[in-house]
């Protein structure tokens, strides 16, 4: 166990590095001079221009500006955003709190919606399994902005239930994680409804039912088990998927968030705040994936005793 | 982290507003959704801007505006005021949604984000909405005979909100801090380029002395790009100003700026050095006035009918007409002044670089009721190079400006472009008339159906239009090599002088990004324009800005599509809220009725 997470945690290591290391490079490498954008493509003067370039250090060899930039990256120095005016650390700061109470809002909101409707969906009748179905069906599809714009407007700008103005607390958090929750609540039920179905045919179910073991304990004690390990496959997937959602969904609640820091940061060519956002996405990535690998051994036993 | 692939919607650019400094194009940044961008800030770029909010960096904004017959000086009532409203209550604060917030407060610094400065920052004089300059924190000044020495007397009393008074030495570290190249000034220091000392003559006098005659000086200091900050901010790193700032205005900010959220101001009770003429001489009537950045325009027009803002500014064109006619809401508009939105011609070289084809190109699309189709009357057709709201605007130009697609294919003949291939597009010489418009779409996002329908409508004349989104890359390689046909820009500028940044020779993109798109050059209008600069008569500068707006609409150096516009919606119990010149509102006046 232990030989396994410090090689996870090498991985993790190697996997960040190539993450700042492409980063930089697709900003350097695309086409257009990052003087141009850090003066907003607008006119300015040659001096201007010049104390730009002198400031962050745009004239320098692009190999030593790299190595600059990971050796400030090793002492936990992000440097200062070209285009906020402010150290990174603190754009990064200020926004940070706001998305993750929004990703653990959603998280709380997705299971709350899949396991239930997972475990009453599976293998009954089909008048309860086909609404399960197209509600799973309909979550895939319906895009989180229109379902983001829908709900602020039915109960936000309608029934005045809930605020739209980016409100902190609670308030503030029902609506967009619902708007985010959609998709992810309407996989893990699907996956996680087929795996219980799958495991319900099992022989060993039907030892424990002839045993005598009533219905709701079959399927929470020994299908829940057993339809957890396709959904554990799929967290990684989905911890990328509520990044991305996060973006659209803070932009439309008027949400502070990195989501939207993000998308100004690469539209901005901001060096240092993309490589910032990239590290800490990576890292809450390498994390939630860490974690996810090791809950298998926990969930199945099986993999334990293959352990090299 | 995965980038959504749909830019949100509506997020703006920002356009600087500053006076004077001018956008063009070349590709903006920032764009706000069509009706939204605005004007909230409209950044000058050489690129072509759209209004816009503000991307980070760089955007610019279309406004959106509608015109209200001019845009009103302090004194004037808002028109969401109804007399009936009677006497100002004091009290409440004032919730204002806007599609972005501003790259940095301070707007001496980056583009200046006049709306969110000015409610902090006062400045040295007030241009009312005829141009004409009053006393403000300057009680009077004097210009020597050869027009680069003012000496201004400062008003007594006045004091910072940090509690440093403001005197003669204030004034120096403002001016210097402009200039100075660490501030690395995009738009404030281009109001003062002449800029180059101050004297502390005493505590209340200062002289500052120009490098040559500049008759837009003092239209540059009544800008909210000049505002004056307390000395004490100006000694430190210039980033700290971007979410802090602090100055003499009717309202403060403790807490200052945070990204993607918004600010909130509270009221100086002790305010009492309003600028001559302002309605409200005496502290602001809000308790408090929270702005809040909300991108998508949807959101933004529901808070407003929601009641959870007080007001929200960049209200889609395609909503402007239900809000007007809702008794509980109002809306309020005002035309930036400056050079409108355009679509600037390559005339150095290419197909464009032949007089008789812009004339064609002019003649021969009916450029107003594309306007009116897709804006809804909100942003008004343009007819001229400045809008009607600039000083020094002339009316002459606008016949010019006349649908007659008989004549432009007359000249399109003439030119030699008789010819037609298999897809009815004319030729020469065997080669097909085609032009290109470069944009980037995340500055010019909200105009792209603008661009279509251009496009269509020069396909009728048989010229095939090629719209190319190009990262900004890119479109910069492009147009500092000239190669390109047809650019987009616009400039919010308070002074005739933008017509200088447009059309002056020395502004054509050739190292840098610069905001003379048709890449104009004409030795006469360079001329006419300096000496404009350097006049101390505005009437003899008023005949020369006209002649200049003459010569370069005969050449058609410019196809000027729409005048930007400042649209703000409000509940009905906002009442007070004016317009500055730069066509932003102003909140020193407003009041709530409960």
């Amino acid at each position: 166990m232990i030989g396994a997470v410090a090689r996870r945690l090498g991985g993790s290591v190697l996997v960040l590095w190539g993450a700042v290391t492409v980063a930089f490079l697709a900003l350097h490498l695309t086409s257009g001079d990052p003087v141009d954008l850090l003066t907003g493509l607008r006119a300015s003067s040659d001096g201007l221009r010049a104390e730009i370039v002198r400031e962050y250090g745009l004239d320098r060899p692009l190999a030593l500006q790299y190595l600059t930039f990971l050796l400030h990256i090793l002492q936990g120095d992000l440097g200062d955003s070209y285009v906020l005016h402010l150290p990174v650390r603190t754009a990064i700061g200020q926004q940070l709190g706001s998305t993750l109470q929004l990703l653990a809002a959603t998280v709380v909101v997705t299971v709350v919606i899949a396991v239930p409707a997972a475990l009453l969906g599976a293998g009954r009748r089909p008048w309860v399994r086909t609404p399960v179905s197209l509600l799973e069906g309909l979550g895939v599809a319906v895009p989180a902005f229109w379902l983001g714009t829908l709900l602020l407007g039915v109960f936000s700008f309608k029934l005045r239930w809930f605020p739209a103005l980016g409100a902190p607390g609670i308030d503030g958090l029902v609506l967009p994680a619902l708007a985010l929750a959609a998709a992810p609540a309407a996989v893990i039920a699907r996956v996680l409804r087929r795996g219980l179905e799958q495991t319900l045919d099992e022989p060993f179910v039907t030892t424990a039912r002839t045993r005598g073991v009533g219905e709701a304990a079959v399927r929470l004690r020994h299908g829940l088990r057993h339809g957890l390990l396709p959904v554990a496959t799929l967290v990684g997937w989905l911890t990328g998927s509520l990044i991305g959602g996060a973006v659209v969904v803070e932009s439309v609640f008027s949400r502070q968030g990195l989501g939207t820091l993000a998308v100004t940061a690469v539209r901005n060519k901001d060096l240092p705040l993309v490589i910032g956002i990239v590290l800490v996405a990576g890292l809450v990535y390498t994390v939630v994936n860490t974690a996810v690998d090791l809950s298998y051994r926990l969930i199945d036993p099986r993999l334990r005793t293959r352990e090299a | 982290m995965p980038t959504p692939d749909t830019a949100t919607p509506g997020t703006a650019t920002t356009s600087t507003g500053t006076a004077g400094t001018a956008t063009t194009s070349t590709g903006t940044a920032g764009t706000a959704t069509a009706a939204a961008a605005t004007a909230e800030r409209l950044r000058t770029a050489p690129r072509t801007r759209r209004f816009t909010s503000r991307p980070g960096v760089a955007v610019a904004a279309l406004t959106a505006l509608l015109p209200l017959a001019a845009a009103c000086s302090r004194t004037a009532k808002g028109a969401a005021d109804p007399a009936a409203a009677g006497p100002p209550k004091a009290g409440g604060t004032l919730t204002l949604a806007v599609p972005y917030g501003p790259t940095c407060l301070d707007p001496h610094q980056g583009q200046a984000d006049a709306l969110f400065s000015r409610a902090v920052l006062d400045s040295l004089v007030w241009q009312d909405e005829k141009g004409a300059v009053h006393p403000w924190l300057a009680k009077s000044w004097k210009i020597s005979d050869d027009q680069r020495t003012y000496t201004f007397v400062l008003r007594p009393g006045v004091t910072f909100s940090d509690g440093t008074p403001f005197d003669a030495a204030a004034v120096k570290a403002n001016l210097d801090h402009v200039v100075a190249p660490t501030t690395k000034s995009a738009g404030a220091a281009q109001l003062i380029e002449n800029y180059r000392s101050t004297t502390v003559v005493d505590d209340h006098t200062v002289e500052v002395t120009l490098a040559a005659p500049a008759s837009s000086f003092l239209s540059g200091l009544a800008s909210p790009g000049l505002g004056i900050e307390s000395p004490a901010t100006l000694t430190g790193d210039p980033k700290a100003l971007c979410s802090k700032i602090v100055g003499t205005g009717p309202f403060a900010s403790a807490a200052g700026f945070t990204p993607q959220q918004g600010i909130s101001y509270q009221r100086r009770d002790g305010y009492a050095w309003a600028p001559e003429g302002a309605a409200n001489q005496g502290p602001a009537h809000l308790d408090g006035l929270t702005v809040r950045v909300v991108p998508e325009n949807s959101s933004r027009l529901g808070a407003l009918t929601s009641g959870q803002a007080d007001a929200a500014s960049a209200i889609a064109p395609v909503n402007v007409a239900k809000l007007k006619a809702d008794p509980g809401f109002a809306v309020q508009s005002a035309v930036a002044p400056g050079v409108p939105f355009s679509y600037n011609p390559n005339t150095e070289k290419g197909a464009l670089s032949d007089v008789r084809l812009r004339k064609a190109l002019r003649a021969g699309i009916d450029w107003p009721l594309i306007v009116e189709k897709l804006y809804f009357g909100v942003y008004p057709a343009a007819q001229g190079p400045l809008s009607p709201t600039t000083p020094g605007w002339s009316k002459a130009v606008a016949d010019q400006y006349t649908y007659d697609p008989a004549a432009s294919a007359a000249l399109l003949d003439e030119a030699g472009w008789t010819a037609r291939d298999a897809e009815n597009y004319r030729t020469k010489d065997g080669k097909r008339l085609t032009l290109d418009f470069l944009y980037v779409g995340d500055y010019f996002g909200p105009h792209v159906a603008l661009a279509t329908q251009i496009q269509a409508a020069a396909k009728q004349l048989g010229i095939e239009l090629r719209n190319q989104n190009l990262d900004a890359g890119s479109y910069v390689k492009r147009v500092l090599a000239g190669d390109y046909d047809l650019l987009n820009s616009s400039n919010n500028n308070f002074s005739p002088d933008g017509l200088r940044l447009i059309f002056g020779s020395a502004h054509i993109p050739t190292t840098k990004i610069d905001n003379n798109a048709a890449r104009y050059h004409d030795a006469g209008v360079d001329a006419k324009l300096a000496e404009a600069l350097a006049a101390g008569d505005p009437q003899k500068q008023n005949s020369l800005y006209a002649e200049v707006q003459q010569k370069v609409t005969d050449d058609v150096a410019i196809l000027p599509l729409f005048n930007n516009a400042y649209v703000l919606g409000t509940s009905a119990k906002v009442h007070g809220v004016v317009f500055e010149q730069q066509s932003f509102p102003n909140f020193a006046d407003a009041w709530l009725s409960r």
